[in-house]
Order: C-alpha cells, then structure tokens, then sequence
C-alpha cells in the first residue's frame, strides 16, 4: 500500500492556473467548481518584493477533520492514505467544509454534493498517469508520489528542499510546500 | 481572497428554532414542576416545542442540497457516531417524537406522564447543547473553537424557549401568566448569565494563539457586524430585557405589574429576546474567521 502524497515548489509557480484548468477537465468539473484555490501574497522587503502563488487543495490529512465530522461516511479515507467522497452518501450539509481548516472543499451547485481533490483517483482506475495538475505544470512545481517510499522522486525532493506542510503541524497533511 | 461564511441564515434560523424548541419545552417541564396551576401555559410550551423543531429541520433538510435531492442519504446521517451531527439527529430525532407525544396528549386532555416531561425535557437540553457543539468541534473557527459556546447556546435556548411560551400566554392566558412568579424570575436571570458568557467568549477568543480568533471578534464589535451586535443583540435581546424585567419583576407595583400596559412592556422584553436570541446564532455564523486564511501559512 502506498501512502501518496504531492510536493508544491511554490518558488517556481507563476500563478498561469494550467493546473486547476488541467484539473477541471480531467474531472469533469463545473466551470465555477475548481478542486485548486489559489493565494497570492507579496513577498520580501522593499525593493526586492515578488508575488507568491500558493495553489492550495485537499491535503488529504492522515487525521483529517472533514472524515471525523461527516455525519454519513461520505468522506472517507480510500485507499492508499486518499481522503475520498462518496458523492452517493453526500447530503450537502457543509460540516466538512467548515471543519476543513484550509478551506479547499467546494459544494458542485448542480448536485449539492461536497467535492475536493481525488488525487485523481478516477484517472488511476482508467489506467492513465495520475494528477493531470502534475503533467500540466509548464514550471515542473509538482511532484506526485508515494510518501512510504524512501526511494521514490517526492521523498527525495523533500529532504532535499525541506518542504513541510503548508501550516505546520495543524494536521498531518500531506500536501509539501517549498517556499 | 475574502472569506465567505460557509452557513448563513438557514442554518442561523435552524440553529435558534432547535435551541427555542428545546427551551420551550423546559419550560413547560418547569412550569408543571413550579407552577402545576398554569395548565394553559404548559401546554403552549409543550406545543411550541415540536412545532419549532420541526420547522427548523425542514430547513437543515432544505439547505442540504444533495440530500434534498436524494432524500434516502438522510438515513445516511446515523453511521458515523464520531460525529457531533450524528448525534444531533438522535437527540433532535428523540425530542420531536417524545415532544409530539407530549403535546398530543396534553391537547387531547390526556394526562402527560411526568417520565415523558421529564425525558423530553433532558433530551431539549441535549438539543440546546448540541447546536452549540455542533460548530464548538470545528477547530477551524477560533470563536466557536472553545467549550463556552455550548453554554451560551444552552442558556440562550432556555431563554428564548421562556420568552416564546411567555410571549404567547400575555395574549392568550394574561391571568396565568401573572401568577408564574418564580417561571418569571428564573427567565429574568438568564440574559444576565448570557452576558456574562458572551463577554467571556469575546475575552477567550481575542486572545486565541491564531490570529483568526481577535479578527472574528474585530468583527463583532466594530466591524461588518457591529451595528447588529451592540444594537440587536446587546442592546434589544439582553441590556433591554433586563432593565425592563428587573423594574417590572422589583421596582413596580403589583397593581401595575398586572395591567395591561405592564403586559405590553413584558411583551416588549420577550419579543427583544427572542431577537437577540436569533441574532447571536446568525452573528456567530458569519463573524467567525477561519485559522488559515488571517494566518496564511506564515
């Protein structure tokens, strides 16, 4: 078993949203539902100042909040450390996306189902390469892959580069950001 | 990019008619206990109770979406017991049938059993505690985030449940209403207690380790929701009520405090709690702030 995770070089995004577009096709989105938000900041001190995007999505938390308060089981964790929801159990009550402290679930307005991130689980099952956001990337921010594995070109890049969860240890998410 | 509140005023009006039908039926539970003389306004409590409750979950049902279109998910709701509204559906799903049975005995002229009181009166007080739990459990919101909240949503619920059940018995029965002295005096205190605890909660969340807990209570006292927190909720659901009650409940003559005109203001003093009672809910929604978006990942 796997225990995926992704890595975000938030040093080398410029904010072109390839990835969220990527994203809305590959899972069929609505056109104002988008799994990726994106956060600009200004950086640095006058002179030397730049913009920084951070696209945020589902961390997929080890302990992720949205599971503990989903009153119908519709989200779960799925296979392989992916937090998943069942868009047949989903009642639309928004309780996990106000216990989500990173504000990334979005209501689909057609069916009032809560949805987030899948990691492309339903790529996965086709057969194809999973996180079209990851091919998307014109800048090569993004790396997907399995967090167990010491090998593996995430692990890697996480030692190298000192990525760490985007708000410390709030929960155990296991989205990496190089900032 | 600017937080939108995620529950608004459905979730607000659900929030207050949960707690109101929960209060009112104390009340009547109360009021057999302390006052068995006042038939009538046991049995207004004991009506109010179930009617609210169910209005308030036709709301929740109508602001699920996705369940409103698949009503058979709701069944759904009672497989996850790690979750607060799970639980809120047993003790909501408890109340309405034990509250019904209560009231439909009372309006056939049917004795109620003291048991069911009694149980449907506990399990009101489950529902008060619940609405308040159910956004204390979100670590997310500083302003819910604390174990005051649950209080302040049970004392708010006990006197917006009185204030409903008094407000109807000074048209309905005045002569009742002006023999529940002690009922009276029970539902003077607690605006007093509700602004104890709201001043607590302000203090405690202000000086929360985030950031996001002295934003939700900028925007209570001085910002977006300012005007209707001191005015609607300060002013017209606690200062209000309280100064009137206390010169009606001490300071007025008995002759006076019976009249009619004594009624008007006692009506005043209800129907500005049963506003206040509303407005907390809604504030509470909308003024909260979430940790991660005032501390962006810093």
């Amino acid at each position: 078993m796997a225990n995926y995770g992704m890595l975000i070089n938030t040093k080398k995004c410029i904010g072109c949203y390839a990835c969220r577009t990527a994203c809305q096709r590959q899972n069929d989105l609505l056109p104002d539902e988008a799994f990726i938000r994106f956060e600009e900041r200004e950086v640095g001190t006058f002179p030397r100042v730049r913009v920084e995007h951070v696209p945020l999505q589902c961390m997929h938390c080890e302990d992720a909040p949205c599971v503990s308060v989903c009153p119908t089981g519709a989200a779960k964790y799925g296979t392989d450390g992916i937090v998943e929801v069942d868009q047949g159990r989903c009642i639309g009550c928004l309780y996990c996306v106000a216990a989500c402290p990173y504000q990334v679930r979005v209501r689909n307005s057609q069916t009032g189902a809560v949805d987030k991130c899948r990691f492309c689980t339903v790529a996965a099952e086709d057969g194809t390469k999973m996180c079209s956001c990851v091919e998307a990337c014109l800048t090569g921010c993004r790396i997907f892959g399995d967090l167990d594995d010491p090998d593996s070109e995430i692990s890697k890049a996480i030692v190298e580069t000192g990525a760490a969860p985007i708000a410390g240890d709030l929960t155990k998410a296991k989205i990496y950001y190089v900032r | 990019m600017t937080f939108e509140p995620i529950w608004n005023s459905i979730i607000a009006w659900y929030l207050f008619l949960a707690g109101l039908g929960g209060g009112a039926y104390v009340s009547a539970a109360f009021l057999r206990w302390r006052h068995p003389e006042a038939v009538n306004m046991i049995r207004i409590g004991r009506v109010i109770a179930p009617v609210v409750v169910i209005v308030g979950l036709c709301l929740l049902m109508f602001d699920a979406t996705a369940g409103l279109h698949n009503p058979l998910r709701f069944a759904l709701l009672l497989t996850n017991f790690g979750s607060v509204m799970t639980w809120g559906v047993v003790f909501l799903g408890g109340f309405t049938i034990l509250a019904l049975i209560g009231a439909g005995l009372d309006l056939a002229k049917r004795r109620v059993p003291l048991w069911l009181d009694i149980a449907a009166a506990v399990f009101g007080v489950c529902v008060a505690v619940y609405t308040g739990c159910l956004l204390g459990v979100c670590k997310t919101f500083p302003l819910w985030n604390n174990a005051l909240l649950p209080i302040l949503f049970l004392v708010s619920a006990m006197s917006t449940g009185m204030a409903a059940v008094l407000c109807v018995a000074i048209f309905r029965h005045p002569e009742e209403f002006n023999r529940v002295g002690v009922f009276k005096k029970f539902h003077f205190c607690l605006p007093i207690i509700e602004l104890v605890l709201v001043a607590s909660l302000l203090f405690v969340t202000a000086s929360n380790a985030s950031p996001a807990g002295w934003e939700s209570v900028m925007n209570l006292v001085g910002g977006d929701c300012a005007l209707a927190f001191w005015f609607l909720f300060i002013l017209v659901g606690l200062v209000l009520p309280t100064a009137l009650e206390t010169w009606l409940l001490f300071f007025s003559p008995k002759e006076f405090e019976e009249s009619r005109k004594a009624h008007w203001i006692s009506f005043a003093s209800d129907a500005g709690v049963l506003v206040g009672g509303f407005v907390l809910r809604l504030l509470v929604l909308v003024a909260a702030m979430p940790l991660t978006l005032v501390v962006p990942w810093y």
